[in-house]
C-alpha cells in the first residue's frame, strides 16, 4: 500500500478527541454490548439453566452422536470451503495486482457485484443452475456428459458456499499482496534464483499474512453458515447452524440450542486465538 | 439546613417521563382490545360478524405467507377487518420460537396463528389458548377435525404422484409399489424436515411392509425407519412446498410424496406428473389463538368468521386447499376439482391419521426423525 501523507494538523477539539481513542469507540462499543453482548449472555445462560441448572445440555450435545456428526460435517464443509477459495482466490488477487488500472477495476468489480447481491438471491440462483435439469446439466447433456449431481449434495454446497464467500478471500488478499514490493523478486532472480523459485520463496510467504486473514474469515463465516446449505443440501447432511434451528424452533429446546452455539462459539473462538499465535508465531520468526 | 425544594414536575420534565412510560407500554404491554366487546345476542353464525363490532380493535393475523396466506386475507381477514371495524395487522411466516418467546415475555403481539395442526394440538394450554365454543360456530366444520385449543385452516392429503413419463404403463399407485425400488425404479421426492416429522413418510412405510390400516397406531417407529432405509439411496428429501414443485417441474424424481396442493400447482404448471389418491394421508393447518393474547374476544370473533362456507369456498378458489366447511360450494375447473380432498369418494380412500398419537409424542418424534435423517 502506498504511504500516507503525513496528518494534517489537527485541531483542538480532534486532538483531545484522539488523546481518548476509547471515548471515540463508546458508541460503538454501546452498541455491540447491548445488540451482542447481552443477548449473548442470554444464550450462554439459558444453555446453562434451561430447563434445568447444570450441564445437562451440553452433556446431550457430546452424548448424541449425531450432534458429534453434524459438528463434524460443519467443520469438514467450513474447510473444504476455505481450500477452494484460497485455490481459486488466490491467483485471482494475484491478477488483480499484475492487471492495468482498467483491468483491476473489473476484476474488482466481478468480486463485488455478487457481494452486493442478496445471499438468498444467489441461494435461489444456483439452485436453478445445479438442479438435475439446470443449465448446468443441460449443457453438460449438450457435450454428451452428466447428469451431475449437484444440488442436495455436499459438493453442492461447498460450491455455492465458495462462491458466497470468495470476496472475504480475494480482498484481504489483494490488500496484502498490493503491497508486496516486486523489486525484491527481480532482487531474488538477479541473484539467481528460477522465476518459480523466486515467487515461491519470495512472494508467496509475503502474501501468507493476506492468505491467512482470508482463510480464517472464509473459515469462520462458513461455520455459521446457514441460508445455504439449508436450501441447497440435503437434510441428511445439515450443517451444526440448521441442527441449532431444528432445536430451537422446532422442539423450542432452547437450552440445546443454546449449547450448541457456546460449542459452536467455544471452537471458533479456540480455532481464531490459534490462527492469531500462528501468525505471530511466524511474524516473529520472519522478523530479521 | 434548608430542605430541598420538591420540584414540580414541569412540562420539560414531564415529557421525557411520559414518552419513557409510553415507550414501555409500547415494548411490553402490547395494546388490548376495547373492554366490554358486543359480538351481539344469540348464538355465533360462522362466516358472520356484527357490524361494527369490534371499532377500536388492533389485532394481528399470522400465518404462512405466499399465496396461501393471501388467500387466506383476501377470503377471510380483510373482509372481516371491513365488516367489523377491526384494524388487522397481518405478519409471517409463523414461527413457533416467536410465538414461545411473546409468551414466555408475556408481550404477546401475535393474536390469531396459523400453525401445523398437530403442534396446534401438541400446544393446546401452553402456548395457544383454549377457544371458547360459544363464540364460533364449528357446525360446518367435519367431524373430527376441531381441538380445545385449534380449528382447521384448510385441509390437503400427502399424497403419491408419479411421473407419467417415467411410468407410462403399469405406474406406482400404493404406497407398497413406493417402496419397492426393483418393480419400480426411480428416485423418491419425500419429506425431509428435521423439526417437522409431518404424517406421510412412517405410515407409508409401515402400509407398504404389509401393516393393516387399522393396526397403524401407535406407529412402530423403528420398524418404520427400518423400511425406508431399504430404499434410503434412492430418496430425495424437500424441506419446503417450493422444493417440492421445483423436484417435481424439473423432472429431478420419478415419483414423490408430496403435499396435494403442491402436487396441483405443478400438474397446472405443465409437469408431467398424476396422483394416486390409494391411501393418502389426510394433514391440514389449523388457527390458534396466542396464549396471553390481548385480544382474545376479538381473536374469537375472526377465527369464527374465517370458518363460514362463503369463506372456506373463496377460500378454495384461491389456494387450491380443500375447504373446512361441508357447505362450502368452491368454483373450480376441472383439474382443480380432481386435487381436492372433499372430492366425492377421497374420504373412503385415506389413509388413518392419528393427530393425538402425534402430538402427544411430538417431542419423541422430532428427535427420532431428525436422527434418522441424519443417518443415526
Amino acid at each position: 500500500m502506498t504511504t500516507a501523507p503525513p496528518a494534517a494538523p489537527a485541531s483542538g477539539a480532534a486532538r483531545t478527541a484522539a488523546r481518548r481513542p476509547a471515548l471515540l469507540l463508546l458508541p460503538a462499543l454501546a452498541a455491540l454490548l447491548v445488540f451482542f453482548g447481552v443477548p449473548l449472555a442470554g444464550i450462554v445462560w439459558r444453555a446453562l439453566t434451561d430447563p434445568q441448572p447444570g450441564l445437562a445440555n451440553f452433556t446431550w450435545f457430546f452424548t448424541h452422536p449425531a450432534n458429534l456428526d453434524a459438528l463434524g460435517r460443519t467443520f469438514t464443509t467450513a474447510a473444504w470451503t476455505t481450500l477452494a477459495a484460497l485455490a481459486l482466490g488466490y491467483p485471482y488477487a494475484y491478477a488483480m495486482t499484475q492487471a492495468g488500472a482498467r483491468g483491476r477495476a473489473l476484476l474488482t468489480l466481478l468480486v463485488l457485484v455478487p457481494f452486493w447481491t442478496s445471499l438468498m438471491v444467489r441461494t435461489f440462483a444456483w439452485m436453478i443452475l445445479m438442479q438435475d435439469s439446470g443449465l448446468i446439466n443441460q449443457a453438460l447433456g449438450a457435450v454428451g456428459l452428466g447428469p451431475l449431481h449437484l444440488i442436495r449434495t455436499p459438493t453442492g454446497v461447498v460450491v455455492a458456499m465458495v462462491q458466497m464467500l470468495l470476496p472475504f478471500m480475494v480482498l484481504p488478499l489483494y490488500a496484502v499482496m498490493a503491497g508486496v514490493d516486486r523489486r525484491l523478486l527481480s532482487a531474488a532472480r538477479s541473484l539467481g534464483a528460477r522465476p518459480a523459485a523466486a515467487f515461491l520463496q519470495v512472494y508467496v510467504p509475503l502474501s501468507l499474512p493476506g492468505a491467512a486473514a482470508g482463510a480464517l474469515t472464509v473459515f469462520i463465516n462458513a461455520l455459521g453458515f446457514y441460508v445455504t446449505p439449508a436450501l441447497l443440501g440435503s437434510p441428511e447432511d445439515s450443517l451444526l447452524s440448521q441442527e441449532i434451528f431444528t432445536q430451537v424452533n422446532g422442539l423450542l429446546e432452547w437450552g440445546r440450542g443454546g449449547a450448541m452455539g457456546v460449542v459452536l462459539l467455544a471452537m471458533t473462538l479456540g480455532l481464531l486465538s490459534l490462527g492469531a499465535l500462528a501468525l505471530h508465531l511466524s511474524g516473529n520468526r520472519r522478523r530479521p | 439546613m434548608r430542605p430541598p425544594r420538591p420540584r414540580p414536575p414541569g412540562p420539560r420534565r414531564a415529557a421525557p417521563a411520559a414518552l419513557a412510560a409510553l415507550l414501555l407500554t409500547a415494548a411490553c404491554a402490547p395494546p388490548a382490545e376495547p373492554a366490554g366487546i358486543d359480538l351481539g345476542s344469540g348464538p355465533p353464525r360462522a362466516g358472520t360478524v356484527r357490524p361494527g363490532a369490534l371499532e377500536g380493535t388492533a389485532m394481528t393475523f399470522v400465518s404462512y405467507g405466499g399465496s396461501y396466506q393471501k388467500g387466506q386475507e383476501d377470503a377471510a381477514v380483510h373482509p372481516f377487518a371491513e365488516e367489523s371495524g377491526a384494524r388487522v395487522v397481518t405478519d409471517g411466516p409463523t414461527d413457533y420460537a416467536k410465538i414461545a418467546a411473546q409468551v414466555e415475555a408475556d408481550a404477546v403481539t401475535w393474536d390469531v396463528v396459523d400453525t401445523d395442526a398437530i403442534w396446534g394440538e401438541a400446544h393446546c394450554g401452553d402456548l395457544l389458548m383454549p377457544l371458547d365454543f360459544t363464540a364460533i360456530d364449528t357446525s360446518g366444520v367435519p367431524e373430527g377435525l376441531v381441538g380445545e385449543c385449534t380449528v382447521p385452516a384448510m385441509q390437503y392429503g400427502m399424497v403419491l404422484t408419479y411421473s407419467t413419463e417415467a411410468y407410462p404403463e403399469d405406474p406406482p399407485t400404493t404406497w407398497a409399489d413406493f417402496f419397492d425400488t426393483d418393480a419400480y425404479p426411480g428416485k423418491r421426492g419425500i419429506g425431509g424436515i428435521p423439526n417437522d416429522p409431518a404424517p406421510g413418510p412412517y405410515e407409508a412405510a409401515l402400509l407398504a411392509d404389509g401393516v393393516d390400516p387399522a393396526d397403524l397406531y401407535p406407529l412402530d417407529v423403528p420398524r418404520a425407519q427400518d423400511r425406508l432405509d431399504t430404499v434410503r439411496d434412492d430418496l430425495v428429501f424437500w424441506e419446503t412446498g417450493a422444493e417440492q414443485q421445483q423436484l417435481l417441474e424439473s423432472g429431478e424424481v420419478d415419483m414423490a410424496m408430496v403435499w396435494s396442493g403442491r402436487a396441483y400447482a405443478a400438474v397446472d404448471n405443465g409437469a408431467p406428473y398424476t396422483v394416486s389418491w390409494d391411501q393418502w394421508l389426510p394433514v391440514m393447518d389449523s388457527l390458534g389463538v396466542v396464549k396471553g393474547t390481548r385480544n382474545p374476544r376479538s381473536a374469537m370473533a375472526m377465527i369464527n368468521y374465517y370458518l363460514g362456507a362463503d369463506q372456506q369456498a373463496r377460500l378454495t378458489e384461491l389456494t387450491s386447499y380443500s375447504p373446512v366447511h361441508t357447505g362450502a360450494r368452491p368454483d373450480l375447473d376441472a383439474t382443480a376439482e380432481r386435487f381436492m380432498t372433499t372430492a366425492p369418494g377421497r374420504a373412503e380412500q385415506a389413509a388413518p391419521v392419528d393427530r393425538e398419537w402425534w402430538s402427544a409424542n411430538q417431542q419423541d418424534l422430532v428427535q427420532g426423525w431428525s436422527s434418522w435423517l441424519a443417518g443415526r
